[in-house]
This record gives C-alpha cells, structure tokens and sequence, in this order.
C-alpha cells in the first residue's frame, strides 16, 4: 500500500499558546482518518497544515504520490454574485462524466441559474462538496463537511466517502458527527499535554 | 557555516546582556561628544558670510536627516537578514528602531523649517527634498501602525519587514533629490569625493555632532530594543530573572 | 489561459466592481469644472491636478477587495493549495483589473483633456502616461491591500501611500513638459522603466504576503 503522507512531531501554537504538540501519523491508500477533539483543539488547524495552508511551528509533514489535494474548509469557495452555473464552470469540473449525476443526487440540477447569494445554506454547503464529489486527487481534506446538511445529502457524501476510500484514495476529515466510515482516530484532546 | 555564525551572534539574551554593558560608555561618550563639538560650533566659530548666525542649527538638521536616512538603511538591512536566515533578534531591532526613525525624521523636519525662516523667508517650501523627506516621515509612522495592528506577532514581524525593504526604495530619492530636481535645498557640501565646500572650521565640529548624535541615537535604539526583547520573550525564564 | 478567463468572468460579472470606479472618475471630472469658474485661464493647469488626484483616487477605491474577497469566501485558499506560487495569479488579476477599469479610465481622462486643453495633441500625449500610470497605482495599492487582508482596507491604502507620491511628483514633471512643449519620451521611459520592474517584483511580493496571510 502506497504511503501518501507522514507527519512526524507536529506542534502548533499559536502566540505562544500551544494548541498541539509532538504529534505524528502516518496515512496510507485506502485509509481514513478522522480528526477529534474539542472545540479549539486545534483540528482545523491541523487540517490547513495537512494541506500546506498553513506551517507547523515545529515537525515536518512529508507528502508522497500526491499530485492534488482537495480541501473543504470552513468557507465555502463560492462566489456570491454569480450563479451556480458560473460558479460550477469556475471549479473547472464542467465537462465532467458525471457532473448532472451529482446535480440530480443533490437536487442542485434546478438551480443552475440562480445567484448563489439566494441559495439557502445547506444548499451553499451541497455546492462547496461538488469539488469532492468531482475531485480528481489522491488526498481528501474535509473539515467538518456534514455540517448544515440534510440526512440524505449527508447520507450521499457519506456513501461517496466510502466508494472514495475503495478507489485507493487517502481521506482526512474532522467531524464532530460519525460518518459510518471505517477509520482510525486521533484525538487532539489527547495529544495536547 | 555562515548560518551557524549568524546563529551565535542571533540570540537576543547575549545581544541584551552585551548590550547592557555597553550602553553606559556609549551614553556619556556620545553625550561628551555631541556637547563638546556643538559647544564648539556654537561658541567658537564664526558667522558665516552669506547666513549670519543662523547656519549654526546645521549642527542638529544635518545629523538628524542623515542618521533619519540610515536607520532607515538600518532597518532595510535588518529586514532582507530576517527575512533570509529568520533571525528573530532582526525583527524586534526593526520594530524597535521605528519610532526612534520617526523621532529623527521629525527633529530633522523642524529643525529645517526653523532653518528655512531666515534663509529662504519661509518655513515650508514644496521642494522634492522636502517632500522626500516627509514622505520618509510618513513611511515610519505607517510602519509603526502596521505592527501594530497585528495581533499574530510573528506575522507582522513578517510584513513589517516587507514594508521596509519596498519602502527603501524612497532613500535613493532622497538623497538624488537635490540633484535631480532643481530645487531650493542646498546640494550636498560634503561628498566622498571631492573637497569638502565648507569651510574646515565648520566641517570639523560638523562631524563631531554628526558622530555624537548618531550614538545618543544609538542609546535610544539600545533602550527600545531592550524593551521589544524583554516584551515578546517575556515567557522564557531568563527574563523571569532578569527583571 | 483558464486563469484570465476565469478573473474576467469574476470581473465583468461584478458590475460594481468596475463600473463603480469609472463612474466616479467621471463624476471627479465632470464636477471639477463646475466648482471652478469656466473659462477661466487657470483652468487648464488646474484640470492636470485634478486628473491625476482622480486617478490616484479611484484606482485606490478599484482595488479595495481585489484580494479580500477572495480571502473573504475561501476562494484564495483553493487557489493558494492548487499552485505553489500565487505570483501567476496576482499578476493576472491585476491585469484584468487595469484592462477592465484602468484602460477605460485612460480613454475618459484623455477625452477630458481634449474637452478642457483643446488640443488634441496634449490628449495623445497623456494617453500613454495615463495608461501606464493607472497600472503602476494599481500594482502599489493592490500591495497595500494584501498587507492589510486582515485588517481592511484603509490600513493598506495609508502604509502604501507614501510608495505613491514620487510618482506624483514624476506625473507633475510630465505637465510641465508637454505644457512647453517639449518632448516628455524621457518621462515616458522613466514610467515605463518603473513598470517593468513593479510588475516582476510586486506579483513575488504580494504573494509572499498572501501566503503568510493564510497561515
């Protein structure tokens, strides 16, 4: 099994407050992680360091056969003014096999020339996950990405999250819900001394 | 191997703790010095032909623009080390030397427009000299605000080090100013390579402020770099000590 | 390439992002004669002020979210994982920036200069320096509003402020020389000059500032 990321030592603090220290893991194909702790514990930001955003104050993180890394964040990457249709061309995912599949499973297809400052927010949030559900990395980054949707979105991702894993692709995500993925864990509250 | 050089001298407790020691001699030698050299240029020398009495406040306007300029070139330089070899002692020197680059940059200001009221009938003109240097003025007092609108310290450290190194490309517009521009400000008298324009009984004393009142700066720099250490390594137990 | 066509889309879409400067710039220059007596001989060295205080001012008014609302909505953080280097993508946007509201505002300057010199020469003459300038303006305030990404915008405008005024003080040279009538190609060059080497530092620069913004 290909190895797809190693973290040795991490420690983050923020102005001299430590959030977590001497933390290290390693993430293979096929695996899922899932990220806990408390509020504040530092779980965002450890995601941002997983994706490069952001750099440990001390430790390394080593990437290996990653071409691509999708990230969901806190914020939805969307343009307000512009309609779901712009918006989806700006995701560069447009001429994907099966972008109207998706469309239809999140019953986004009827509102395609709406401005997405008028979506509703679960609807904001189905359309920030379309760059998961067309990605085409090997890495998956996901920072509590259940939030604001309804059970059968929810249900959706989750089943998708899982074919993902099939597929031989590397899942991070933190959650304060279970997503019925099989997973190891690590917990930030622990970690912290 | 030059990292690890840099690395000895880098650590902020030896720089206070030499510092420290220094600080004393500095104080009163400069102080000594600067008095000496204007009691001297105040006192001792005559009038000059053209401005009467009124060109002795040379010996506060020239020191104060030129070291003004070079704390200037101080901090630029302060920067481009921390911003290569991530020193952090370069950081707090820039933030610290700031509003002492503001004070001077000031001090030089009125001091000039002071000058101006007996020489050109006027206490503003808007000449590039002039303008340059209040542009300069302006500069430090926009470096001050960017550090301190920051609560994240080491991301300021970062910007403000970026600041000044765009922003030092204002020096060689002052310092071409005059003579680029056809402007009111006198040109340089004194340059690297030719005979000074100014009468020796001028220039000496001249030089001995300048001298005196680069190390007064010095003490003032000394003191606010004291305290921009001890502020942002307050947590380490060497300063528990030390206070 | 995909980069531009996506900035233009986000551009031209947002109307008030570019049809809100200009329209101010037109109302700078239209009220400029009314508060001024017409006819008026000093009118005409007045109006070359007033045409580059306008310019100053509503370049600094284009770029006051060219990069906060992208950092605002996430959209900088996608971009910032995918390239190493976000130098590209500055540039591009402040390209499409200046093509979208800096080359326009060029176009209507000069119309003005016509409507007030007279002289269609003068308004040939100042069309390049024009142009040239509202890139230089736009690159220095775009690198005001990156330091300030946390801050708002003010802050950045402010800290960059003092970085724009030589070049006034090279605007105001350029006047004089095309109200003497002698050949400002110097001035030209001298602006050019000063362009090329904004465009290949700031892009770096700003990225790097972004960078750590993100941090």
């Amino acid at each position: 099994m290909k190895k797809i990321l190693a973290a040795e030592n991490l420690s983050y603090s923020i102005n001299e407050a430590k959030l977590f220290q001497g933390l290290s893991f390693e993430l293979h194909e096929g695996n899922a992680l899932h990220v806990l702790g408390s509020n504040g514990s530092g779980k965002t930001s450890l995601l941002r360091i997983i994706s490069g955003l952001t750099k440990p104050t001390r430790g390394i993180i080593k990437k290996y056969n990653t071409k691509n890394i999708c990230f969901v964040g806190h914020k939805n990457a969307l343009k307000q003014y512009l309609t779901v249709e712009d918006n989806i061309s700006l995701l560069e995912v447009d001429k994907h096999i099966d972008l109207n599949i998706f469309l239809e499973k999140l019953e986004l297809n009827n509102l395609l020339d709406v401005m997405v400052a008028n979506l509703s927010y679960g609807q904001q949030k189905k359309l920030a996950l379309l760059r998961v559900f067309l990605n085409d990395s090997d890495l998956l980054v996901l920072d509590e990405p259940c939030v604001g949707l309804d059970k059968n979105s929810k249900n959706i991702l989750c089943s998708f999250l899982r074919d993902q894993k099939e597929d031989k692709k590397a899942l991070i995500f933190s959650s304060h819900l279970s997503l019925d993925i099989d997973s190891e864990f690590i917990n930030l509250d622990k970690v912290t001394s | 191997m030059i990292k690890k050089f840099i690395h000895q001298f880098a650590s902020p407790k030896t720089y206070l703790f030499q510092v420290d020691r220094a600080y004393s001699y500095i104080f009163y030698i400069s102080l000594f010095i600067y008095l000496g050299s204007l009691f001297w240029g105040l006192f001792l020398t005559s009038e000059d032909f053209v401005q009467g009495n009124s060109y002795r406040i040379i010996y506060l306007h020239v020191p104060a623009s030129f070291i003004s300029q070079s704390l200037y070139l101080a901090m630029a330089f302060a920067s481009a080390i921390f911003l290569i070899w991530k020193v952090k002692l370069s950081a707090y020197l820039v933030k610290s030397i700031a509003p002492i680059g503001a004070i001077t940059t000031f001090i030089a200001l009125i001091s000039g427009s002071i000058w101006g009221i007996p020489t050109w009938g006027t206490w503003w003109a808007w000449d590039a000299r002039i303008i340059s240097t209040l542009i300069l003025f302006i500069m430090y007092l926009g470096l001050i605000s960017l550090h301190d609108s920051f609560t994240d310290y080491e991301k300021a450290d970062k910007f403000l080090a970026i600041l000044v190194i765009v922003g030092s490309v204002n020096i060689p517009i002052i310092k071409m100013s005059v003579e680029w521009w056809s402007t009111l400000h006198q040109t340089a008298s004194i340059t690297v390579t030719e005979k000074p324009a100014i009468d020796s009984s001028m220039l000496y004393p001249l030089f001995g402020s300048m001298i005196g009142f680069a190390g007064l700066v010095c003490c003032l720099v000394i003191l606010s770099s004291k305290l921009q250490i001890l502020t942002r390594e307050k947590n380490k137990s060497w300063v528990k000590n030390y206070v | 390439m995909k980069l531009i066509n996506f900035e233009f889309l986000k551009l031209r879409k947002k109307s008030r992002g570019w049809l809100g400067p200009i329209l101010v710039f037109i109302l700078i220059m239209t009220a400029f004669p009314l508060t001024v007596e017409i006819l008026n001989s000093n009118l005409e060295q007045a109006f070359f002020s007033v045409l580059w205080i306008a310019t100053l001012l509503v370049m600094m008014l284009a770029t006051e979210d060219i990069f906060l609302e992208d950092y605002n909505d996430g959209t900088l953080e996608q971009t910032a994982i995918k390239y190493d280097s976000l130098a590209l993508l500055v540039a591009i946007k402040i390209f499409v920036y200046w093509s979208l509201i800096g080359i326009p505002i060029s176009l209507i300057g000069a119309l003005y200069a016509f409507g007030i010199t007279g002289s269609i020469e003068s308004a040939l003459q100042i069309l390049p320096v024009l142009i040239i300038t509202t890139y230089i303006f736009l690159n220095i305030f775009s690198f005001g509003n990156a330091l300030s990404l946390t801050k708002g915008s003010i802050l950045g405008t402010l800290i960059t402020m003092p970085l724009v005024l030589p070049l006034l003080v090279v605007l105001g040279k350029v006047v004089i020389a095309i109200n003497l009538g002698i050949s400002f190609l110097g001035f030209l060059f001298l602006l050019l000059g000063i362009l090329s080497i904004i465009i290949l530092i700031l892009p770096m620069v700003i990225s790097f500032v972004i960078k750590a913004h993100l941090e």
